[in-house]
Parts: structure tokens; sequence; C-alpha cells
């Protein structure tokens, strides 16, 4: 079980000056899991990214890709085994959709190396796993959000990573891309971790979620071990309310807008049978 | 979901090679005409002056005649005026053209400011105020004024990452750090120039808006090595040059060094930067403009934005050079008034367009 550990932190620390952004982190992700990282914002989400990535240095405790302390790897070995799918990348120049994904080809080129036609395919390869090839000569500004994030996977897969990260890869994404996104990150059988907003997205596509709060890990571990009424009320100070999705079975929550003090004190269950009332309408309308 | 999954599947078909080919194609025929162009626009260049030679002239005198020397068209007189005054000049016109459209290039590349120029970190002032140093005080003796603009230029890129010290790593206050150094070093231009003789003055001005007039042979070897390994180096890093373009965060996931290749790139631009000012006075708006032509006609892989400015920037300043001295029959205007006009007649075609563009 161990020679399959991926990653792994142990008490791992992140402070900028005395502020503690990062406290006390430990976990482990083992290879071929797609695991979420999820909390409020400000709880440390991209910052535990950041330190994966060589972006942030530990201030203590340990951190170790195939058990080596990511200090000790360089920068292109590190790049070599994770790749990163940054929230939408900023560009004020014309790049095109292929420019953006043959960055992709970097890490593993020497620096004075030619693209060779073998590249040239690998790009379109992976240009043609995101449904973009017929786009690799449109400008990348031009792209919609969704198709942007497909052409960051892109050149994600043609790094050839070990480890994929995901900085909330379904921000300001209608609901059709958001599961176009994390379908394509799923179908690429890689190890992943992905920070994520949307706790239902998460509940559907991952197998395993680490909760943060105020850089702290709160839960970890099974979908239903972490995504609980009492973790969720707590680290979102909103009434919150698990069940199963009628349609496909996979954990449903569902947040009120009051606080859970307010809904406790004045509606005295009323918001408990509203959601009792949906579920079993929706339990009718599938049966 | 089983929809969406299928959207994504892998098609062959689309895998067979289409426009690629052609787009690199398209790129290789640019340059080509823009090489051609270079080409034309050296001979025209060498033609046009006070003496108007004819194509067949210029053509005898730079490869040598065809047959006897009593068939050649050129005289002696005329083939000293093209190979002592002329060729000089036109290269030195090309090399500060190429030299300052290629800096301006990677610098806007690097500081991912479509607005950055050569000039950006003071090196102009700096240069300046080495020659007005050199020319109004007993150093001339000494050194010369290109010597002293040199040295100027130099001190001013060091003073500007000595006052940015551990900022230096981030764009936005190393740009202020540059803007800072060229005010505080043009104020020192400014006193030299107040307490200076009206003599020394023009001398000064006319030096400062750029000119061609002095180039010789034996000051060409410089400019022309120190631009033949600063582009050589900007082809080495190519590949991490294109990744920072897309911004700091995404280049560090690639495994790119940002900071550590956005200050070697710096100090290579500056001091390209530094040895043409010295030699030709500042001459603005040239490595501001031509890099967006370039990135507009090629798109923005480096290598191809460098070999363009390269070519397009060279017979940009040559033609400035040619406009320079044929307008007027009296005198020979400063190179930096000319590409401040067209400079601003550039950018307010750049207005009109994005206008246009929203609208």
């Amino acid at each position: 079980m161990t020679d399959s550990i991926l990653l792994q932190a142990k008490e791992l620390c992140w402070q900028v000056k005395d502020k503690v952004i990062l406290d006390n982190m430990s976990f482990r992700v083992t290879a071929g899991e797609f695991v979420g990282v999820i909390g409020p914002n400000g709880s440390g989400k991209s910052s535990l990214l950041r330190c994966i990535y060589g972006k942030n240095k530990i201030s203590s405790g340990q951190l170790e890709l195939f058990s080596k302390p990511i200090s000790q790897y360089d920068r292109r070995g590190l790049a070599q085994k994770v790749a990163v799918v940054l929230q939408e990348p900023p560009t004020r120049f014309e790049l095109s959709v292929i420019d953006v994904i043959r960055m992709g080809l970097t890490p593993n080129k020497p620096l004075l190396s030619f693209d060779t036609p073998q590249d040239e395919q690998k790009i379109k390869v992976a240009a043609n796993q995101v449904d973009l090839v017929d786009k690799l000569e449109q400008s990348f500004n031009s792209l919609s959000g969704g198709e942007k994030q497909r052409a960051m996977i892109a050149r994600a897969i043609l790094q050839s990573p070990e480890l994929l990260l995901m900085d909330e890869p379904t921000n300001h994404l209608d609901v059709k891309h958001q599961i176009e996104v994390l379908e394509l990150a799923k179908s690429l059988g890689k190890t992943v971790l992905v920070s994520i907003h949307d706790l239902n997205l998460a509940a559907a596509y991952c197998d395993r979620l680490i909760l943060l709060d105020e850089g702290k890990i709160l839960a970890k571990g099974q979908v239903e071990e972490v995504l609980t009424q009492t973790t969720l009320q707590e680290v979102f100070k909103v009434a919150a309310v698990v069940d199963k999705h009628p349609f496909n079975q996979k954990l449903r929550i569902t947040f009120d807008v009051k606080p859970p003090e307010e809904n406790a004190s004045n509606l005295d269950g009323t918001f408990e049978q509203v959601i009792t009332e949906s579920v079993n309408l929706g339990k009718t309308s599938n049966g | 979901m089983d929809n969406q999954a299928k959207s994504i599947v892998a098609d062959p078909d689309k895998l067979k090679p289409r426009r690629t080919l052609g787009f690199t194609s398209q790129f290789q025929l640019i340059a080509i005409v823009a090489l051609l162009f270079l080409f034309i626009t050296i001979i025209a260049a060498i033609g046009s002056g006070s003496v108007d030679l004819s194509f067949q002239q210029v053509l005898d005198a730079l490869f040598g005649c065809s047959s006897e020397s009593s068939r050649c068209s050129v005289n002696p007189i005329s083939e000293q005026i093209i190979w002592e005054i002329r060729l000089p000049r036109i290269l030195m016109a090309m090399i500060t053209g190429a030299g300052l459209s290629v800096t301006g290039a990677i610098l806007q590349s690097v500081t991912r400011n479509p607005l950055a120029d050569p000039y950006l970190f003071g090196i102009s002032s700096g240069s300046a105020l080495g020659a007005v140093v050199v020319m109004s005080s007993l150093t001339s003796a000494i050194l010369t004024v290109t010597a002293g603009a040199l040295i100027g230029g130099a001190f001013s890129v060091i003073l500007m990452l000595t006052l940015a010290g551990r900022a230096a790593v981030q764009v936005e206050k190393l740009l202020l750090s540059g803007v800072a150094v060229s005010f505080m070093l043009s104020a020192f231009t400014s006193l030299i120039l107040y307490n200076s003789g009206p003599e020394m003055a023009s001398t000064l001005l006319f030096w400062m808006m750029g000119s061609f007039s002095n180039s010789q042979w034996s000051e060409l070897w410089l400019p022309s090595s120190t631009l033949l390994v600063g582009v050589s180096l900007f082809f080495v890093y190519r590949r991490w040059l294109v990744v920072v373009q897309a911004g700091d965060e995404s280049a560090i996931t690639l495994g790119i060094p940002v900071n550590q290749l956005r200050l070697f790139m710096l100090i290579v631009c500056s001091t390209i930067t530094a040895v043409l000012v010295a030699h030709v006075g500042g001459i603005g708006f040239v490595g501001l403009m031509i890099p967006h032509i370039c990135r507009f006609m090629v798109g923005a892989q480096i290598h191809r934005i460098l070999i363009m400015s390269l070519l397009v920037g060279g017979s940009f300043m040559v033609w400035v050079d040619v406009v320079a001295r044929s307008l007027f029959d009296t005198q020979v205007l400063p190179i930096g008034i000319v590409t401040s006009a067209l400079g601003s007649f550039f950018f307010f075609a750049i207005l009109k367009r994005r206008s246009e563009q929203t609208s």
C-alpha cells in the first residue's frame, strides 16, 4: 500500500512572516485517486496547491512526492511530474491556442531543442483529446471559458505528469462546461488533486475529499465522511442538508440562505420539512 | 454526462496534418519577403542622397564590375562615397533599428507590458548624461562621447537595479525604479545643459535626438557584436520567453525560473540599448512600434517575432535615415524627430483600430 502513495504531507505548515496560512496538515494521495480540496474562500486551498507545485516553500513539516521531499526536486524535475491547470491564465498578448498547448512541451524539452514532427503530432493528439483540434490557430483569448480550461488541460496532458493539480477549474463556467471539464479530467486516468468550490460537483466526481477551514484540515476521507451536515455548518456557517440525489444517488448538499442559528430558533424545523418534501417529490418523479 | 464524455473522445481523422504546414509556410513567406525588402532597402538607400547613384552603379560598387574597368558604371569618387560614407551609415541604421526592435520585443514579453520599450529603464537618460558630462568637461580629453554615453547607460541600469533592490524581481517595482532613475538623470542633464553655452547645448540636443551622421566602419564592430550575442541569447531562451508571456504563475508550473530569466533578459536588453544609444543617440518609438507590427504579422511565437523584428526594424530605420537626410536639401533632420512623428501616427492608428473593434 505504501508504494502506491504518490503525495504525502506530514504536519505541513506554511507561514508568511508571522501569519500561519497552512497549519499542521497531514494527508496522503495514492496513485490514480481523484481527490478534492474543499473549503470556504481563504481556507488555504490555492496555497496548498502552490506548496505542491513549488511556488510556496513550506515552513515546517514534510511534503513528499514519490517519497522524495518536494524541496529536493529542481523546478524542471517537478514540472515533469506535476502539471497544473490554473484558473484562467492572463494573456495580454494574442497567443494562439497551439502556442498555449505547445507550452506543455517545455519541461520535457532541452532549452536548445527544436520541436520535432513527433512533438507536433503530440500537440494534435492532446488537442484532439480535449476537442480543440479545429481551433488550434485561433487566438486563445477568443475561446470561451470552458474551451480555455480545456486548452490548459491539453497543455497539462503534454507535460505527461504523474499528478495533475487543478485550481478551481470550474470557476466562472456554466453547468454544462463545469461537468465537461471535470469529466475530461476524470477521463485522463491520472492522479488528480483539485480544489473546488461547488460541493455537489466535488461529491459527484471526487473519490476522497480534504475539507479545509482557516488553514487547517477539518475533515478528510470518503465523500460521505467529509460532507456531513455538522462539518458543513461548522465551516460554511450556513444551514446545510445532506442527502442522496434522487436521480443519481450521489450525495447532494442543499444550503439555506440564513445562518444555522436563525433556522434553528425561528423556523422550528420548517427548513428540514421543505427539504424532506423536495426529496420525496424527487423520488416520486423518479419512480 | 455520457454524451459529454463522447464529445471529447479522440477522433483520428482530425489528427491528419492540415493547416499547420500552411501556417509555417506563411511565416516563412513573410520572412523571405521581409528579407528581400531589407536587401532592396539597402540598395535603394545607398543610391539615394545628395549625389544620386543608379541601381547599376550601386551594384557595381558593391559587388565589383562585371567586366573590364573601362565599362564599369561607377567612378572612384562614387565608389568612395558608397564604401566610406553611405554603407557604414546604412549598416549602423540597420543595426540600430534591428537592435532597438528586438530588445523592445523581448522587454514587452518579459514584463508582459505592451508599452515597454528599450528606454524604459532610464538608459537613454543615463547615456545622455554621460555624453553631456564628457562634452561639457575636461574629460573629453580622456573619453570619447560614445564611451561617456556607454558608461552613463551602464550606470543608469546599475542604479535602477540597486534602487529596486530585492524588489527587482517584481515587474511593477522594477519599472517604477526605472522611471525614477530616468527622471533623476534627466534632471542632472537639464542642469548641465542650463549652465552650458548655446553652442554646446545645440550639439548636445542634436546628439540626444539621434543621428547616423558620424557612423564609420570602425564604430560598427561593437554594436554589431553586442547585437549578435544578445540575439543568440534570445534564441537560446526562446522556449521560456514565450511561456512567460502567459503569466508568471503559469511559467513557474512549467519549471521556469521566471525571476532569474526576467532579470537576465533585462540586463541583456539594457546592454544592447546602452551600446546603441552611445553610438547614435536616443531614438524613440522604434522599440515600441516595430514589435507590435511584427506580433500582428506573425503571432506571439518569440522566434518569429525576433526574426521579423530584426528584418522589419532594420529596414524601417534605414528608410527613416533616408527620409531624415533627403527631406530638406539644406539640413539633415535628427532621426528621433522622424521616428517620433511616425510613432505618433502609429499610435493613432492603433487607437482607431481598437475603437473600431470595441464599437
